[in-house]
């Protein structure tokens, strides 16, 4: 028996026991500095196309004289983008939480007499903090997009703007976060919902902007009323919407409810590790709990097909059951032609390619979730006397599919817009489809972190080898679906550059098939005596 | 269905006896007619338990069968759909006093990087200061759970059995009236299973601390004396003769 009286203990001893134990040491601050120092150059210059609009915007005159109907499009589109954006950072947002502890605070400070609000304190701080950050660099993109139709008085942007678009843009994404906050306990879908329905719009608009002069041209001239009030009162509503949801929320701390939060937190931090390892398996499952927790999942026969078309059925009838996937998938094929319009005005490009080879491997990934089980556990597949090649080449149709399908819409898109003329640019996404399809069956079944594997220093910091392992899975993307890419960088695509890509796509796909098989079925094959 | 069933500590006690006392008895826990949902899934239905200071409850049954649920529901995680959940004279409250009473011990929990064995369960009774209840030590919990030679280790160095040692050696470096254990057994050995069951019984139990244990192990679930409960299909099984 024990028994010693002392003061109830502050939170903040606790974290400082904590601090003491786990200071980081100067290699890993040098490699988060890095790594911080690196990202920023990428996103700058990413950024530095739309923010060079900022200073380009002229005198009224001058501005309404150089806009044409591309720059018309270019800014309704980029207005439309930077609000789905923020839409989808508000939907990420939701999904991560928002309200979300450390997952080992989750585990040890939660369920204690510690105050409940002084241990959420710093997870409230990064709820407001971060999005009010996202939100005030979305705030001043989004002026850039209208960059060349706005008019002030003075001929010049005044500074003013630009601080109040950032207040205004902070403001909204903070108290859209608030709110998402006060509703986090009930765990209703309305803030989900309404984060959806807004992105939704704001791609439409992007499209309607894109597609009509006449819809730019209106929008434009909306543009050109803003004035100096315009933005303040946009940013005094903002800043009030924010400290008042934030209010709200603060308040509603020390009644956090733990089970809500030990649920979320979990799975925030899962999220964020699967998603920082390219575990897709982790991040589909994490999707298919919470969706079928709740709900009933019906069984079906097994399919009469040949066994290894039988064994992949699984990933198709995953798909089928949750026909929202599919749906964004095809409403996101819009996305690389609306991306190159607002960012760099053209159709072709860096930009266009990166978010192609993206939304590529993305959308192959959706068919590969059960891949990786033949690895991990090959006993249905030994059951169905299935061989580990048939087995992984049925896996691999439907990632095939989806990539081709996926690549096939966003060139017809993008021929559509009439920048990348003729037929065969879709022709193109479509006999690029198997090349990146290879690259997110090896992304799916890459070996899963060993937290016991120790990394090696280099000047960029402590390198391990899953980070080898993922980074490799891109770099073979990037090769597979190397002569697309090219082609779409540049604008031009030939009669050779297709036979490339055919060419590539059919060996990349079969070879992997092949040569991966071969090396799980050597793992499963039983030792010699 | 017929009347809820009450059962304690003796198995002879007739429902009608178990009400009455359930009306003039102070109980640790008591549920009734507890119905519980994932949406249109109904996980538990009909729930009547009673539990009483300084007895062990172990709930068995098989996977997905409600048994986590139902200590969830305990623990005030989830919301019943229907019927009462009362715990030590009230519904789960979720504040500072509750969990000064109850440990919770459910998955595998989430550890610090940079904190040993010892700082752990340093910053476990740390967190429940002012300590005034029974609990041991941690240096006497090192011991007791076989974790002296990995003291200054990290958790995340140590085998899966031994922080399953580790997360049950933290619920008892603070003092509780109500301990909830989702499957204590996992990973453990068949050795340290008795001696947990010995420790749950004989220190924590007799002390006036209250277990209940969702458990798939009838031979811990009898070693620690338990009293067992079998839920079916989300119910739970009425005790017969042949049981007790």
């Amino acid at each position: 028996m024990t028994t010693v009286a002392a003061a109830a203990p502050s939170v903040r001893a606790v974290r400082a026991f904590i601090g003491k134990r786990s200071r980081r040491g100067f290699l890993e601050w040098y490699g988060i500095g890095f790594a911080l120092v690196i990202a920023a150059i990428y996103l700058s210059d990413v950024l530095e196309k739309p923010l060079s609009r900022l200073s380009g915007a002229g005198s009224v005159g001058s501005a309404a004289g150089q806009a044409g109907a591309q720059a018309a499009t270019q800014a309704v589109t980029g207005a439309g983008l930077v609000i789905g954006a923020a839409a989808g950072l508000l939907l990420l947002a939701q999904a991560l939480g928002p309200l979300a502890l450390s997952p080992a605070d989750a585990s040890w400070l939660l369920l204690s007499p510690l105050d409940r609000r002084a241990v959420l304190r710093r997870s409230a701080a990064a709820a407001a903090a971060v999005p009010a950050a996202a939100g005030a660099l979305l705030g001043v993109l989004a002026l850039a997009m209208a960059g060349p139709y706005l008019r002030p008085a003075g001929g010049s942007l005044p500074a003013s703007w630009l601080l109040l678009s950032a207040v205004a843009g902070a403001g909204l994404c903070a108290a859209a976060v608030a709110a998402e906050v006060l509703a986090q306990p009930e765990r209703g879908s309305l803030a989900r919902g309404c984060c959806a329905i807004l992105a939704l719009i704001a791609l439409a608009g992007a499209v309607a902007g894109q597609a009509s002069p006449t819809v730019s041209h209106a929008i434009t001239t909306g543009f050109g009323g803003l004035s100096t009030s315009t933005f303040g009162l946009a940013a005094v509503v903002a800043l009030v919407l924010a400290v008042a949801a934030w209010i709200g929320a603060w308040r509603l701390l020390p009644h956090f409810p733990a089970g809500v939060l030990r649920t979320d937190s979990a799975r925030a931090g899962r999220a964020l590790m699967a998603a920082a390892f390219l575990n897709v398996q982790l991040l589909t499952w994490l999707a298919e709990d919470d969706h079928w927790r709740s709900r009933l999942l019906p069984s079906r026969p097994w399919p009469k097909l040949p066994p290894a078309l039988a064994l992949a059925w699984a990933d198709w009838r995953r798909l089928s059951r949750r026909p929202g996937t599919l749906a964004v998938l095809a409403v996101s094929t819009v996305v690389p032609a609306l991306a190159g319009a607002a960012i760099t005005g053209r159709q072709h490009g860096l930009v266009v390619a990166a978010v192609l080879l993206a939304g590529g491997l993305a959308a192959g990934t959706q068919g590969t979730t059960a891949s990786k089980r033949d690895l991990n556990d090959p006993a249905l597949r030994r059951m169905l006397g299935v061989d580990a090649e048939p087995a992984l080449a049925a896996r691999a149709v439907l990632p095939a599919l989806l990539s081709m399908a996926w690549l096939g819409l966003s060139f017809t898109v993008l021929a559509a817009d009439g920048e990348l003329p003729g037929w065969w640019w879709p022709l193109l996404g479509l006999v690029a489809g198997p090349a990146l399809a290879a690259a997110a069956l090896r992304v799916a079944r890459t070996a899963p972190v060993n937290p016991a594997d120790r990394g090696f220093d280099t000047p960029m910091g402590t390198v391990y080898p899953w980070m080898l392992t993922r980074l490799i899975s891109v770099i073979f993307a990037v090769i597979a679906a190397y002569p697309a890419l090219s082609a779409v960088r540049h604008g031009q695509l030939t009669g050779r550059t297709f036979a490339e890509q055919v060419l590539f796509s059919a060996v990349i796909l079969v070879g992997y098939v092949k040569i991966s098989s071969s090396m799980s079925a050597s793992l499963e094959a039983p030792e010699a005596p | 269905m017929g009347d809820p069933v009450f059962v304690t500590n003796s198995p002879r006690v007739t429902p009608r006896w178990s009400r009455y006392l359930l009306a003039v008895t102070e109980w640790v826990v008591a549920v009734r007619g507890l119905r519980m949902a994932y949406g249109s899934v109904v996980v538990l239905q009909d729930i009547d338990l009673a539990v009483g200071a300084g007895e062990i409850v172990a709930v068995t049954g098989v996977n997905g069968v409600g048994k986590s649920t139902l200590l969830s529901c305990l623990a005030g995680f989830r919301r019943a759909a229907a019927g009462t959940v009362t715990v030590l004279g009230g519904p789960p409250r979720d504040n500072s006093a509750f969990w000064r009473q109850v440990a919770h011990v459910a998955d595998q929990p989430t550890w610090y990087p940079g904190l040993s064995v010892r700082e752990l369960l340093e910053l476990v009774r740390m967190t429940h200061e002012p300590v005034t209840g029974w609990c041991l030590p941690a240096d006497e919990l090192i011991e007791v759970f076989g974790l002296t030679e990995r003291a200054d280790a990290s958790p995340l160095a140590m085998s899966s059995g031994q922080r399953q040692r580790l997360s049950l050696a933290a619920a008892l470096a603070r003092p509780s009236r109500l301990l909830l254990l989702d499957e204590p057994e996992q990973s453990l050995d068949a050795g340290f299973r008795r001696e947990l069951a010995r420790l749950l019984r004989t220190e924590y139990a007799a002390n006036g601390g209250t277990v209940i244990m969702a458990t798939h192990d009838h031979e811990f679930a009898v070693s620690a004396q338990a009293r067992v409960i079998q839920l079916s299909d989300g119910r739970i099984i009425p005790e017969t003769a042949d049981q007790s």
